[in-house]
């Protein structure tokens, strides 16, 4: 499960912000690796909640589930659990 | 596969050769016009957008003084967008403009008939100069912003709107305004951000490391134009939007044109071929150029001809229409910025 949401949003990733998944470091930061702006983050947000139909709130926008691509994956997977 | 060739722009398309990430095939045709790059769900992407923002502006509006903050610039865009959310969406909006000091006085003609016509009320904010002269320079000889968002924008264009955004952002949260809008266009910005959250505490911290860049060139006064005070934080309940409804009606230039040329608009002359408000923009596209050896339009402009909303040789035509060295004098002397400064860059 969670390797198909992470192939999904590195999909999303690699082709939205011109960066090949080789770039693209798991565990850090992706704003602060350069790979994307804040920008970035609305539009990683918003692909989040077309693709695995949830809903993202304001108090879940939060570095500890936005932070890094393993971040997100695990976000996704508390939420889709719920 | 052909990669990166000397003054080499996509045959369809007028991404140049030295854009980020870009390969051309033996037709010299761009890897993004090939849609190996970005997302190809546009149409879905402006479709539930399009659902969604309906559902918000009827659930929120008539609710209090306004119903929106429109960021309005005077050109083009912002200008057709303005008349939409009155004439169509039937909102009742406060125009803010931003007068950075480098408006064309056509511009702020353009402006004030506009409200006149549409009867829109009006607040104008002038940045101190002895602020915004220094986050010009600073944006232009320094390294301020995230590579990533120099493909679409240029940094002093992006100081400048992040000015406006914030204090758009504060004016909402003080009146309680739901919707805060602007007249980006499909390329300024992707699809699937239509429209957002402005959840200003999660964006501040991706923020951070370029406000520390600016503070330490120009001093806390950074703080005063691109932060939101506690106190007002504190205060807040909930967020506005931030829509761009130009986004869902993904009108070509000619009908904008034509259509707010009926509320007495005209066109500037003494803006580059980019730009129908700012004078400054010229400068910022010299110098982005100079930096990044690109164009900040190219990836707007050739979104619009990949659309069919704009046809290639008059997105070269816009490009073409750029300021040398010598029309920029008027521009560098009201920033304080020497020729030579320019091309050491």
């Amino acid at each position: 499960m969670a390797e198909e949401i992470q192939n999904k949003l590195l999909d999303f990733i690699t082709r939205s912000f011109m960066v090949e998944k080789e770039e693209i470091d798991l565990d850090k930061s992706m704003i602060d690796e350069g790979i994307i702006d804040s920008f970035g983050l609305i539009e990683i947000a918003t692909f989040l909640e077309d693709e695995f139909q949830i809903k993202i709130t304001e108090d879940k926008m939060i570095r500890a589930n936005f932070g890094s691509v393993t971040k997100i994956v695990n976000f996704i997977e508390r939420e889709q659990g719920k | 596969m052909t990669t990166k060739t000397k003054n080499t722009r996509c045959t369809k398309c007028i991404l140049s050769c030295s854009f980020p990430k870009i390969k051309f095939d033996q037709d010299g045709i761009c890897n993004f016009c090939r849609n190996e790059i970005y997302f190809t769900t546009e149409n879905q992407s402006i479709s539930n957008a399009r659902e969604k923002i309906l559902k918000l502006l009827n659930e929120n509006k008539g609710k209090g003084e306004y119903d929106a903050i429109m960021c309005y610039s005077g050109g083009k865009d912002s200008t057709y967008t303005l008349k939409l959310a009155l004439q169509k969406y039937n909102l009742k909006v406060l125009a803010l403009t931003i007068d950075n000091g480098f408006l064309s006085p056509v511009a702020f003609n353009n402006i004030n008939r506009t409200v006149d016509a549409l009867g829109v009320d009006l607040i104008t904010i002038r940045p101190a100069s002895n602020f915004f002269i220094p986050l010009i320079k600073a944006s232009a000889f320094h390294q301020i912003y995230n590579p990533k968002t120099q493909t679409r924008i240029s940094s002093v264009c992006n100081s400048c709107i992040s000015i406006i955004n914030i204090a758009a952002l504060k004016l909402a949260l003080e009146k309680k305004i739901p919707f805060i809008l602007a007249g980006f266009t499909l390329g300024q910005i992707p699809a699937n951000s239509i429209f957002y959250k402005n959840n200003y505490t999660f964006f501040q911290e991706s923020r951070e490391p370029i406000l520390k860049k600016l503070r330490e060139l120009i001093g806390n006064s950074v703080d005063d134009y691109f932060c939101i005070s506690d106190s007002l934080l504190e205060s807040t309940e909930s967020y506005p939007y931030n829509i761009n409804l130009l986004c869902l009606d993904d009108p070509s230039e000619d009908e904008i044109l034509t259509d707010i040329k009926k509320l007495g608009w005209i066109h500037p002359e003494d803006v580059d071929g980019c730009s129908s408000n700012c004078r400054l923009n010229a400068f910022n596209n010299f110098i982005h150029t100079k930096k990044m050896g690109f164009n900040p339009y190219e990836l707007e402009l050739s979104h619009l001809i990949r659309r069919g909303k704009l046809t290639r040789e008059d997105a070269l035509k816009k490009v073409a229409d750029q300021a040398d060295i010598t029309s920029l004098k008027p521009i560098l002397q009201q920033l304080g910025v020497l020729q030579e400064e320019i091309e050491q860059l």
